[in-house]
C-alpha cells in the first residue's frame, strides 16, 4: 500500500498497538466479546518470548487522573469490562439515570441522576462505546463528552515451572472516559458532542446534499444481491437528510 | 444460507472523504497507518486529520490517535466523537439452485472519529 521502509518503526514498543493476530470478526458486540475473551490476554510480541512458562496472577490498573477536571464528586462511574454484559450494565445504569420511583429517600431527584460516566479499556473499548450510543438512544438530549488517554496496567506475572520468580511488567492500553449529561456541557471542550447527533455526524463536515448523493451511488444498484463484493453497506437510515446540520 | 459480509471500512459513509481523513482497519499494518497519519501531519501539511474507526478498528484508531499526540510532545490534541453506524449484512441461499430467498439484516456497530489537530495558538 504505502511505500514504506520498516526503519522509522514508530515507537509502539510497550503499547498494545502490535497488531494482536486475530481475526477480524465483524459480529456484533458481544459475539465479538466472546470470541476474544481467553484466560491471558495476548501479550504484546515483544515479550511474548520471555513469557512462556508464566502465569499472569494479578493485574492492576493504576490510577490515572480524571479526565473530566471539575466533576461534582459522587457523578455515577460505570467501568466496563471485557467480560462486562451489557444488559447488566445498562440496566443499572438506565436505573439510576430515569429514577428509580418509589425507592427514591430523598437523595436522589425524582428525575434520577444528572450525569454518568462510562470508563473501559483495551478490548472493553468497543462496549464502552456501545453502552453510551444505547443509552443517548434511549434516554435522548444527552450532551457527551469524549476523552482518551493511555492507562497503565501492573501485571504480575509468576513462573508456572514450580520457581518462586516473579516478573512485573507495566503495560499502557487505551482507555476512552465518556461523560454522558442531562446539563449542557462546554462546547469549546475538545470531544464534546451535543445532544441529538445520532447519525448527523457526517453532515457536520459536508453539505446535505452532497453526503447523501455520494453514499447513494455506491451499492444500491438494480442488482444487490448479484455482486459479491458490496454485500454490506450503509443503511441510508433517517438520520441522514432529517436532521439540519447543527 | 450463506451469509456475504465484505468486512472492510468501505462499510462507513465515506462521505467525500477529504485528503485528511483515514479510515482504519484491521487488516493494513499498524505501522503503515501510523505511518500514513504522520505523513499526513507532517509532510502533508494538515493542521488537522480525522482518524475513523469502526467496530473492532476502534481500538486501532484510538492507539494511533494516542500514539500520534504521544510522539508530538504534546503539540497534538485530540477530540473524539463516537457514534452509531447501521450495518447491512446480505444472506444468500449457499446453493443457488435451492428456492431459498435472498434476504438482509440490519445490526448496528459503534464507531469512532477522532480529530487530531494542532491546537491554534491563541
Amino acid at each position: 500500500m504505502l511505500p514504506l521502509n520498516h526503519t522509522d518503526t514508530p515507537p509502539v514498543s510497550i503499547c498494545e498497538a502490535a497488531p494482536v493476530p486475530y481475526v477480524s470478526l465483524w459480529g456484533t458486540e458481544q459475539t465479538s466479546q466472546r470470541h476474544h475473551r481467553s484466560p491471558l490476554p495476548v501479550p504484546p510480541p515483544a515479550l511474548k518470548l520471555g513469557q512462556e512458562g508464566f502465569k499472569k496472577v494479578c493485574r492492576t490498573e493504576e490510577d490515572s487522573p480524571c479526565p473530566f477536571p471539575g466533576l461534582a464528586s459522587g457523578v455515577l462511574e460505570m467501568r466496563v469490562k471485557e467480560g462486562s454484559k451489557i444488559r447488566n450494565l445498562m440496566g443499572f445504569a438506565m436505573a439510576r439515570m430515569q429514577g428509580e420511583k418509589g425507592v427514591s429517600g430523598g437523595g436522589v431527584t425524582d428525575g434520577g441522576l444528572r450525569q454518568v460516566v462510562f470508563t473501559g479499556s483495551g478490548r472493553a473499548v468497543t462496549k464502552t462505546i456501545t453502552c453510551a450510543e444505547i443509552m443517548k438512544r434511549k434516554v435522548g438530549s444527552l450532551h457527551q463528552l469524549t476523552k482518551l488517554q493511555y492507562k497503565v496496567v501492573k501485571e504480575v506475572w509468576e513462573s508456572t515451572e514450580g520457581g518462586t520468580s516473579e516478573m512485573t511488567v507495566h503495560r499502557t492500553v487505551p482507555s476512552i472516559s465518556i461523560l454522558l449529561s442531562k446539563d449542557p456541557l462546554d462546547p469549546q471542550e475538545p470531544g464534546y458532542q451535543p445532544p441529538e447527533t445520532l447519525s448527523a455526524l457526517w453532515e457536520e463536515k459536508e453539505g446535505v446534499e452532497s453526503a447523501s448523493q455520494k453514499t447513494c451511488k455506491r451499492p444500491l444498484g438494480p442488482l444487490p444481491y448479484s455482486s459479491f463484493t458490496h454485500c454490506k453497506r450503509m443503511c441510508l437510515g433517517e438520520g441522514v437528510s432529517v436532521l439540519p446540520p447543527q | 444460507m450463506t451469509e456475504q459480509r465484505n468486512p472492510g471500512m468501505s462499510s462507513i459513509p465515506q462521505t467525500a472523504p477529504r485528503r485528511n481523513d483515514v479510515y482504519v482497519n484491521m487488516k493494513t499494518d499498524f505501522r503503515a497507518q501510523l505511518a500514513r497519519c504522520q505523513k499526513l501531519l507532517e509532510g502533508g501539511g494538515h493542521r488537522e486529520i480525522c482518524v475513523h474507526g469502526l467496530g473492532l478498528a476502534i481500538n486501532r484508531a484510538i492507539n494511533i490517535a494516542l500514539q500520534l499526540q504521544a510522539s508530538s510532545q504534546g503539540a497534538l490534541q485530540l477530540a473524539a466523537n463516537t457514534s452509531t453506524v447501521e450495518l447491512v449484512d446480505d444472506l444468500e441461499p449457499e446453493d443457488p439452485d435451492e428456492a431459498g430467498e435472498p434476504m438482509t439484516r440490519t445490526r448496528n456497530n459503534s464507531a469512532i472519529h477522532i480529530k487530531v489537530f494542532y491546537p491554534d495558538p491563541q
